[in-house]
């Protein structure tokens, strides 16, 4: 039997999703028993006039982890989905946005700014500024420059399915990585690597459930009971508006669950979702009364679309069809590379 | 004409035999609840001092089989006021209790749990006004599972279960997410331009049942209707779901306005104060993004403030004055 083609490749993404492949441990031995990797940035040396150079649909699986956030990025996501049968959003990033996403509620100009001049830490006494492109004697050097909004792998190029999570369970990985090595893949459109329900149907603390929230807490302002429900200690766990497929990893260790893995089926928006769940067990019994619990919860939307943002429906609300391909103001070059971040 | 012979001298004891009925004997008929009773505005026929006193001498059959009992939407207004201290929605839900002994129904129909898709995560639990709502275990696909069950004798039908639960597993027939999204968009209404700059902006209210309190004031309103404004009724401002809100922005309305109760006038308990709550969110995230916290509106109506909806939402299109913005 031939060997199936898998490729990996990263986008903008912190690099986990890579390391959560990585925990597939002596599995990978299994993997390379049944699959060939054609192209993994991150692990082996390949470069991108390998994959120019193959022909279209000459890869079988393409796991992709990232978000779009430069122009590079989706260069190279417009390529492997010419050069992939089936093209897999993998993670957070790849899927609706993640961390990198939350850039999106200054723009890239802002970030931009903030990181050449703003930060405590940047030294930058010339006024120096990215550029994408610097002209040497030697000749014109080039960086991949910034759109104006981080946006998710589905927004650029179709894609057949999703792997959640950030970064995904290993667990899960391996099970999808079965299905697409046994030809059980399902009806594309859907997501690989969950379990039915959310995240509160996995967790094992204990729920009061009449208990009501007086004040939300971050997690450096208390210890919680080890036992109990956190959202019931006044923590803001996206528990209940998230996709069940963790295993419940981060309340088991004591922290909140910042809702990851998504949206549950058939959820339109995690983030609104999770905002009326959150306010649902407020306590308060005039209005009074609950703005002052509302006025509790710091950076609603950091809490509240955390992954989410940029498959959310405020992205929308936000970016204008026309805009979303644009390179960010900063970074503007007359006679520069326009256009091709779209 | 009430005839003695018809009489069950033992019905008094009956309801004074289930927890919160016990007061039914302290009831002067005075009359203070009816003054105070929220309901009572709405629906005339509806006189919680006249259920009390048949209750008190004993018209049990007539007491049962009545509609009003089933009317009372337990928002304790009275209670605070009855000179007697008498708790008289406990009071309604024990005669409710003894009805659905004898086999009465409620008449409207009470939230319903998917028990394929709850994760008993018990935000409808908390969330609940009336504590209508627990977690039991059930056995689903040979599993046990802790999942939420609706106790329809003690659910009002408020709808705001139905808005709490993040994973869609509440459903309440009329109030469905999907029958809002159908009267939101019917007539290609959310499919419609956000209007160009200097154009009147598009408006969709939210309005609370209760806050209308007449069916003229209703009928006004509904003849307001035009593209430039739709109306959907909700049971409860409670019951407004966040992303409805946003998915109606991200399709062609300027603006979401909410309406409901005025304070201590919620006929759930606490309703208006949820529903001020996720407006008051959802504002802080609207400018936190930068899309603009205007653009969401909660406006309380007040018992006494008859007619002024028209003036609200004329207010709202005046201070939205510039159409969807797009900030970079």
């Amino acid at each position: 039997m031939e060997k199936l083609k898998l490729a990996v490749y990263w986008a903008s993404s912190c690099g986990g999703c890579d390391i959560s492949l990585v925990e597939l441990g002596e599995h990978l031995l299994e993997l390379a028993r049944v699959a060939d990797i054609v192209f993994w940035p991150c692990a082996m040396d390949f470069k991108y006039a390998d994959v120019e150079a193959m022909p279209d649909g000459h890869i079988d699986v393409t796991l992709f982890n990232g978000a779009i956030r430069t122009d590079e990025d989706a260069h190279i996501a417009h390529l492997l989905r010419a050069k992939s049968r089936v093209l897999i959003a993998y993670g957070s990033c790849a899927t609706e946005g993640c961390i990198p996403a939350l850039a999106n509620i200054k723009g890239a100009d802002h970030a931009l700014a903030r990181a050449a001049f703003g930060e405590p830490t940047t030294d930058n006494p010339g006024g120096t500024m990215f550029q994408g492109r610097y002209a040497m004697p030697e000749g014109v050097l080039t960086l991949p420059v910034l759109g104006t909004q981080v946006r998710t792998l589905s927004q650029v190029v179709p894609v057949q399915y999703s792997i959640p999570g950030c970064p995904p369970s290993h667990e899960q990985v391996w099970q999808a990585l079965n299905a697409v090595i046994e030809g059980r893949l399902p009806e594309p459109g859907g997501l690989l690597g969950v379990d039915a329900r959310t995240v509160c149907d996995q967790c094992p603390r204990v729920r009061e459930g009449k208990i009501r929230v007086e004040r939300f807490l971050r997690p450096h302002e208390v210890i919680p009971d080890p036992e109990r429900c956190l959202l019931e200690q006044g923590l803001v766990c996206a528990g209940p508006a998230t996709h069940a497929g963790c295993g419940a990893l981060c309340v088991k260790a004591g922290m909140p669950c910042r809702g990851c893995y998504g949206a549950p089926d058939g959820i339109l928006d995690q983030g609104a979702e999770l905002l009326d769940a959150i306010v649902a067990g407020m306590a308060g019994e005039s209005d009074e009364e609950i703005r002052r619990v509302v006025s509790t919860i710091v950076d609603p939307v950091g809490t509240f679309y955390r992954f989410s943002l940029a498959a959310s429906l405020l992205h929308g609300l936000k970016t204008s069809p026309l805009e979303s391909g644009a390179t960010c103001e900063t970074q503007r070059i007359p006679g520069g590379r326009e256009g091709d971040v779209a | 004409m009430i005839r003695s012979s018809e009489l069950d001298p033992g019905f008094l004891q009956e309801v004074m035999a289930i927890p919160g009925g016990e007061n039914l004997l302290h009831c002067w008929s005075c009359g203070t609840c009816a003054a105070t009773c929220l309901v009572r505005r709405y629906d005339p026929s509806f006189n919680p001092r006249l259920i009390l006193r048949k209750a008190g001498i004993g018209m049990r059959q007539e007491v049962l089989s009545s509609r009003e009992i089933w009317l009372c939407s337990a928002c304790d207004a009275c209670y605070p006021r009855c000179p007697q201290e008498i708790h008289i929605s406990e009071v309604m839900r024990a005669i409710r209790t003894i009805a659905i002994r004898d086999g009465y129904a409620p008449p409207g129909p009470s939230a319903e749990v998917d028990s394929a898709l709850c994760s008993g995560c018990a935000v409808c639990t908390r969330a609940c006004p009336y504590g209508a709502i627990d977690r039991v275990p059930v056995i689903v696909d040979g599993l046990e599972r802790m999942i939420a069950q609706v106790d329809p004798n003690t659910c009002m039908a408020c709808g705001i279960c139905v808005a709490a639960c993040p994973s869609g597993s509440i459903s309440l027939e009329a109030v469905r997410n999907e029958e809002l999204l159908t009267r939101m968009s019917a007539g290609g209404w959310l499919a419609g331009q956000s209007q160009p700059e200097g154009g009147k902006p598009r408006i969709l209210a939210f309005v609370c049942q209760w806050s209308m309190r007449s069916d003229a004031e209703w009928a006004e309103v509904e003849a307001m209707q035009d593209d430039s404004l739709r109306v959907v009724n909700l049971p409860c401002s409670g019951r407004v779901d966040p992303a409805l809100v946003l998915l109606a922005l991200a399709e062609g309305a300027d603006g979401v306005l909410v309406v409901g109760c005025g304070e201590g006038e919620c006929h759930y308990k606490r309703g208006t104060y949820l529903g001020r709550g996720k407006v008051a969110l959802l504002r802080s995230v609207l400018e936190q993004t930068g899309i603009g916290m205007e653009r969401v509106r909660f406006v309380e109506l007040e018992a006494l403030q008859r007619g002024a909806l028209p003036a609200l939402i004329a207010d709202m299109a005046a201070a939205l004055g510039q159409p969807a913005r797009v900030s970079g």
